[in-house]
């Protein structure tokens, strides 16, 4: 039995009435940008830049718990050298939330936007950004079959006050149930200046498969490159015991999180949270730099039709004057990643 | 802490939700319009309503779960609410299809289509409500039966039932009318 009788009629929109909307579409994205201050989704580079935030959230997880004292002869410097990775159970937040935890909140109401975080802006080319950022570019010479330079952007530096309120980390303390972890009173009122440094990131998408069809933005490549955030710390400042209430918040039991706190050196490994479902992790070296892979297999949709969304992979490494994160799809062994991340000069 | 912190952070990083909006408009906008014309609307509230679709759909971007249903199946089921509302308000049955040529089309092939269109709908006119959903959603908005499961509460083997009967019951009328 022909249906075609019933689809032949179908019709492509007007051009003039296609585009009409689509200028809708972007009035509705700058007003409600204006009334946000917020980035815009409907935005070119959003994988790109979601990643960028990735990396100033790096940055800014380094500078999360030390203090800059006025004088410097009191100071130790914390500076990254690694990545580990820590399985996290994204429910167990989302239960601790519900409980009215409010991590925003907790948070928030401690830091002092200084200067505030920008929009990431295009840059002419990915060495214009890098003069600008203040780092040299590195850039693969080996791209996956049919990808090329989409993009590059650059997201401005930025810079916040942190006030520690030891009553709010106690009280988180409390909520994850970590009433071993007891919170230095003399941390009180420590003030705390987070410097996050410009990124930079370079976008390559591959357009069409093999038989060229087109393919999603998803399967984007980004790359994003930054300065190695140094953070100064007060002496006598115990990053062991922040770390050991963020392992307790993402769900280590008390013995979990005094193993794996005493198995690393809190002033120069970066904890890298990897969801308990769908994620993988392993360490890796990049160009003879020791790196972290996480890889991370999205549930299938509860729609059977829709299409199950691709592994997304994410390699962290670090080089002698910069921290480098290139994300994109890929297999649990991230085998196209690495060898693109190995290829970077 | 810090943990705590990148968490926040890095789960947008691998954009589970990651969705090309752009793309989504430009591949499910056409979609969306024809489920309205095969609802029986004129071209220019057709556009009314897919505006309307889409800046709904705008708006609620950011609540869009790509782990409950495709993108597709999302943006119909706001263009059915849509609909629904406009039906409320007014009940026009115009022709599917206007009498005007596209840029590709001469004066008697654009007739032609008309024509073909205008029985088309008056066939479709007669159907149930139910038939001419599912009928407008399966070759207007080209969805999947499992899709059109999802949207109407239906189980997909009764959609595909209620399909078939219902294109065999048309395709015998088509027919009567002899030769298109």
């Amino acid at each position: 039995m022909s249906d075609d009788f019933l689809s032949r009629l179908r019709e492509e929109p007007r051009p003039e009435f296609k585009d009409r909307l689509e200028s809708r579409l972007h009035e509705i994205d700058a007003r409600e940008g204006e009334r946000r201050s917020a980035p815009s989704p409907y935005r070119r580079f959003a994988p790109a830049f979601a990643g960028a935030a990735l990396a100033a959230a790096l940055a800014f997880a380094f500078t999360l718990e030390p203090v800059r004292a006025a004088a410097r002869e009191f100071l130790d410097l914390f500076r990254v050298k690694r990545f580990a990775a820590v399985p996290v159970d994204p429910a167990r937040l989302e239960r601790l939330a519900k409980g009215g935890l409010d991590f925003k909140s907790l948070v928030a109401d401690q830091v002092q936007v200084v200067v505030a975080p920008q929009p990431p802006e295009a840059v002419d080319s990915p060495e214009a950004g890098a003069v600008r950022a203040g780092i040299t570019a590195q850039l693969p010479a080996v791209l996956p079959a049919r990808t090329e330079l989409a993009e590059a952007k650059l997201s401005p530096a930025a810079s916040f006050r942190v006030q520690v309120d030891t009553g709010k980390l106690e009280a988180l303390a409390l909520a994850a149930g970590a009433d071993e972890i007891e919170i230095p009173a003399f941390w009180n009122g420590a003030t705390i200046d987070v410097e996050v440094p410009p990124v930079l990131g370079v976008r390559y998408a591959r357009k069409t498969d093999a038989a060229g069809a087109a393919l999603p933005r998803e399967d984007s490549f980004v790359l994003l490159q930054s300065a190695i955030p140094q953070v100064e710390l007060p002496e006598g400042f115990d990053l062991a015991t922040l770390g050991r209430l963020g392992l307790r918040l993402a769900g280590m039991s008390a013995i979990e999180a005094e193993s794996f706190s005493r198995a690393i050196d809190w002033r120069s490994t970066l904890l890298v949270p990897v969801p308990v479902q769908g994620g993988t992790f392993r360490e890796v070296e990049v160009s003879g730099h020791k790196g972290l892979l996480v890889t991370f297999r999205p549930p299938a949709p509860a729609d059977a039709s829709a299409p199950r969304p691709r592994a997304q992979g994410l390699v962290l490494w670090l080089t002698d004057d910069k921290v480098m994160a290139l994300q994109g799809p890929g297999s649990s062994e991230g085998i196209e990643l690495l060898e693109m991340a190995q290829s970077i000069r | 802490m810090g943990g705590v912190r990148i968490l926040e952070w890095f789960a947008p990083a691998v954009p589970l939700e990651g969705v090309d909006w752009e793309a989504v408009y430009r591949e499910e906008m056409p979609r969306v319009f024809n489920y309205f014309r095969y609802r029986g609307l004129e071209r220019a509230t057709a556009e009314d309503l897919t505006s309307a679709t889409f800046e709904k759909a705008w708006r609620a971007r950011e609540r869009y779960r790509k782990d409950r249903a495709a993108v597709s199946t999302w943006l119909l089921a706001i263009g059915r609410n849509v609909a629904i509302d406009h039906f409320r308000r007014s009940r026009p049955e115009v022709p599917l299809v206007e009498d005007t040529a596209t840029d590709e089309e001469t004066p008697e092939t654009a007739a032609l289509r008309a024509g073909q269109s205008r029985r088309l709908t008056e066939l479709m006119r007669a159907l149930p409500e139910r038939e001419r959903e599912l009928l407008a959603l399966k070759y207007g908005a080209d969805a999947t039966n499992r899709a059109i499961a999802t949207l109407t509460g239906l189980s997909e083997s009764n959609v595909g039932t209620i399909l078939h009967r219902t294109v065999v019951s048309l395709r015998s009328r088509w027919d009567e009318g002899g030769p298109q």
